[in-house]
């Protein structure tokens, strides 16, 4: 069997298999449906200082081969959070906190709270959601400000630092070097594309929000060429994610140099997207003889340098 | 608990005004009121599944009422008996078995689908069930032969009058509010719903109402279907409903 284990700075994965943040709420959600055990990793919910409304309906849409959101991360705050992701210890796999604020210091406090007690293994540094008036992506397409909160945060935690990237800027790359030189130990990218969608018998946008985030099966080709610039640009491991509903598209987005991928909206079609991920990556590395997922991180960048 | 599995069609039959009966085989049990999560297409476009009530449940087979109005219900109405469909249920929140022995059911056109079921499990349970049924004409009161013969009392209202009371279906309901205090279970548009929900607090009457929603995930993970409740607050119509008590939400 191959070997499926990743390392994303000193957290090590049992597999590269995640959901992605947003798309699995707080992990019980699909608990019926699978023992959340076999995930990689379990990504919870966009979680901030205090608790969060969210943006008014309508919030999702459905767009060709995807669909928009406008959630406005909608989450209880942090505290009562805590209760939420203390109940996921019992699944054998590590819980990965996604991490959001309006200000550097709600980005703060959500970090120091929970590092009062021993329940997350990683943070996910959401400097990317395109839904929410302030922070989100304000904070994701400066590369200043990125340097700025990432060293502000580094300090507060000794645990993996992940920063989720946003694709609405001209270069990713920028954010991906500013974000490791402030001392991130990994990259979790995409986040959803910004878009929209208008209602053409009451002529006005779909979403009360106007625009949201695009996400599903349509936004991957765009996902995996970020993947392969920000993997050329930077030396920290990167969690790729953007439309994988398939093994085979984890597969190239490993290819591409991605770590370790996450499912997002796929979920919400098939609940047991993740496991069945999983099953089908090691089948592929099985029907290479591979011995470690490993071996193909990247490894279409390779192919293509010898090639050249 | 919910579970993802495959279910061959027997039967799907166009019962009128664009509306089709699916007939789906396969191990199934769900309270009243819960829906499933339908994957019209195996491609990625459509890319999501489509919610359904449970129109009709028994131990190996479920039954959905839905009406022909977009990409996704036209795909849906073109399989044949014979195809699979995956289907991921049941979900949600349903109607809550009450005490009270007489109640009232409002059912407004295709708002009727889940209704059904509801109306055979309170009578297998003893309840004199009422069936107030509502549309605008009386080819959107659909199977309406069916609450008629079944319900242990019966009206229905058309707003063209073209069959029953011509009116709104709320219309016919305030005397028996008043005089027998029944618990009210009601599904249909946004505006019957709430009409049913003021009539139902001006009377004292404890009511519960279906709601519809955009949906993506159906287990409560997106947070994609919220309505805001009394407080103000987003709750999802996936979770915490679809059937919500109506002085929660209205």
């Amino acid at each position: 069997m191959p070997d499926l284990t990743v390392s994303l700075g000193k957290l090590v994965l049992k597999n590269p298999v995640m959901p992605a943040s947003g798309c699995f709420g707080y992990g019980e959600e699909y608990a019926p449906f699978y023992d959340l055990s076999s995930l990689g990793a379990i990504v919870v919910k966009g979680t901030t200082a205090k608790p969060w409304q969210g943006n008014a309906p309508q919030r999702i849409v459905e767009t060709p081969a995807g669909m928009l959101n406008a959630i406005g991360l909608q989450n209880p705050g942090v505290v009562a959070a805590k209760a939420k992701i203390s109940q996921l210890l019992r699944y054998r796999t590590p819980v990965i906190v996604n991490v959001s604020g309006h200000s550097i210091e709600e980005y703060k406090k959500v970090i120091s709270v929970l590092e009062e007690e021993n329940t997350v293994a990683a943070y996910e540094i959401n400097i990317s959601c395109p839904n929410v008036k302030a922070g989100g992506m304000t904070f994701g397409t400066d590369p200043d400000i990125v340097n700025k909160l990432i060293t502000a945060l580094r300090p507060l935690t000794e645990k993996t630092l992940i920063v989720k990237l946003s694709p609405n800027v001209t270069d990713i790359t920028e954010i991906a070097v500013a974000a490791e030189s402030a001392g991130a130990d990994a990259l979790s990218l995409i986040n959803t594309l910004v878009g929209m969608a208008i209602d053409i018998e009451k002529k006005r946008p779909v979403l009360a929000n106007i625009t949201g985030g695009l996400s599903g099966p349509a936004v991957k080709p765009v996902a995996l060429r970020m993947v392969w610039q920000v993997t050329d640009a930077v030396n920290i491991p990167v969690i790729g994610m953007g439309g994988i509903s398939s093994a085979e598209d984890a597969v190239e987005f490993i290819l591409a140099g991605a770590t370790a991928v996450a499912i997002g909206a796929a979920n919400f079609v098939n609940p047991t997207v993740c496991p069945e991920v999983v099953a089908g990556i090691e089948e592929y590395l099985s029907s290479y003889n591979y011995t470690s997922v490993r071996e193909i991180v990247g490894l279409a960048k390779r192919t293509v340098n010898t090639q050249s | 608990m919910p579970k993802k599995i495959s279910m061959e069609i027997i039967e799907q039959e166009n019962v009128g005004s664009n509306v089709y009966r699916l007939t789906l085989a396969g191990k199934f049990s769900a309270q009243p009121g819960q829906f499933v999560q339908v994957a019209v297409s195996t491609a990625y476009d459509p890319f999501l599944k489509r919610p359904f009530s449970v129109h009709d449940c028994s131990a190996n087979t479920l039954t959905l009422l839905y009406r022909r109005s977009g990409r996704g219900t036209s795909l849906l109405a073109e399989k044949k008996a014979g195809e699979k469909l995956e289907v991921v249920g049941p979900l949600g929140t349903g109607f809550p078995m009450v005490t009270e022995d007489k109640i009232i059911l409002v059912a407004g056109g295709i708002g009727s689908a889940p209704l059904f079921y509801l109306l055979k499990t309170l009578q297998a349970a003893g309840k004199k069930v009422a069936f107030y049924y509502g549309a605008r004409s009386k080819n959107e009161l659909i199977l309406r032969e069916q609450y008629q013969m079944l319900a242990d009392e019966y009206m229905e209202a058309t707003d063209d009058g073209s069959c029953g009371h011509q009116g709104v279906v709320t219309e016919l309901m305030a005397d028996v509010l008043d005089e027998e205090k029944p618990v009210i279970f009601a599904c249909g548009p946004d505006g019957m719903l709430r009409a049913v929900a003021k009539l139902a607090k001006r009377n004292k009457c404890r009511c519960y109402v279906s709601l519809e929603a955009h949906m993506a995930c159906g287990v409560g993970a997106c947070l994609g279907c919220v309505v805001p409740n009394i407080r103000g607050e987003y709750v999802r119509v996936c979770v915490e409903g679809p059937v919500f008590p109506a002085v929660e939400v209205f």
